[in-house]
């Protein structure tokens, strides 16, 4: 409807709007996993997955979040494999399934431990210089 | 009999100076060696109960040592383990190396962790024929959900890395 002023409210409010989404734009879910196998004090495999969300999660977003420094690259799997170290440190606080299994046979010993995050969904923010990450609770 | 009269009253009155003179110089030596020996029973009264002190605190001190931390609500308790990871053989560098020798060590630190917190799976079998051991198995088993673990302290050295790790865990994490 148009108002007495002209349609400054109109666009005053189509503004913020826009405004509003453009920054929100940049937010985006993505389904993170990530398990790694040692055998006998050795550490003999790791994968991590990264995929972005197909649907919307539901959840709170965690307080503590992991901000990484990027350069202009809007790849998570880049960014994360250029921060692997920071970024594994943050899984493990956040929480890693144990499972360990040790046999020892005629005074022989072999073990496995295999620690697992299980597929968890994460908010991520990508600004200019940096990247937010952080999960949905 | 007119002698021995004078010599028995000569001594009866000896007897008696004496123990008029004796008496008070004894008395006043037992008044002083009591007044002393008072002063050293209560000197050894205090000492004594220093030391049943310090005997009870060792005991108290040896007690709480034997027997695991417990638990308690309000408080919290700080688990400190360490875990040990081995680089592998066919690393490209020595930066590789550790990296991968630490992440193992995490993985056992977490073990060690998750050991203290919810336990062990203990399975044991062995086969005797003709009373000899033909083999002998034991199985261990963890399965657990370790949550903010932190990483005190790294040190690698020849290959191995020795990582400390603690986690603080308080009676309402486990409230249910």
């Amino acid at each position: 409807m148009r108002s007495r002023d002209g349609n400054s409210n109109l666009s005053r409010r189509l503004c913020s709007v826009v405004l509003f989404y453009s920054l929100a734009l940049d937010a985006s879910e993505y389904l993170i996993s990530y398990r790694y196998v040692v055998k006998d004090a050795i550490l003999y495999n790791d994968t991590l997955q990264i995929s972005k969300s197909m649907k919307k999660c539901q959840g709170i977003v965690h307080s503590d979040a992991l901000i990484l420094d990027i350069n202009d690259s809007k790849d998570l799997n880049k960014i994360v494999s250029e921060n692997e170290q920071e970024f594994t440190s943050y899984i493990h606080k956040l929480g890693m399934h144990i499972n360990y299994s040790d046999i020892t046979q005629n005074l022989q010993n072999h073990s496995t431990a295999v620690l697992t995050l299980k597929t968890t969904c994460f908010k991520v923010d990508f600004n200019d210089n940096f990247v937010k990450i952080a999960p949905l609770q | 009999m007119k002698y021995s009269l004078v010599l028995a009253s000569l001594l009866a009155a000896s007897s008696l100076f004496a123990a008029q003179q004796v008496q008070p110089q004894v008395q006043t030596v037992d008044t002083a060696t009591l007044q002393q020996t008072n002063d050293e029973l209560v000197q050894v009264k205090k000492e004594l109960s220093k030391v049943r002190n310090e005997i009870q605190n060792v005991h108290d001190k040896a007690v709480d040592d034997a027997y695991e931390q417990v638990l308690k609500e309000n408080k919290k308790l700080t688990i400190t383990v360490v875990g040990q990871g081995v680089a592998p053989m066919n690393t490209t560098s020595p930066a590789q190396a550790y990296a991968l020798a630490k992440r193992a060590a995490i993985a056992d630190g977490y073990r060690a962790i998750a050991e203290k917190l919810k336990g062990v799976r203990v399975e044991g079998q062995d086969t005797i024929k003709n009373m000899m051991v033909q083999k002998s198995t034991v199985r261990t088993q963890v399965e657990a959900l370790v949550k903010y673990a932190n990483v005190v302290e790294t040190a690698f050295k020849e290959g191995l890395c020795e990582v400390e790790m603690e986690i603080v865990i308080s009676h309402a994490d486990f409230a249910q």
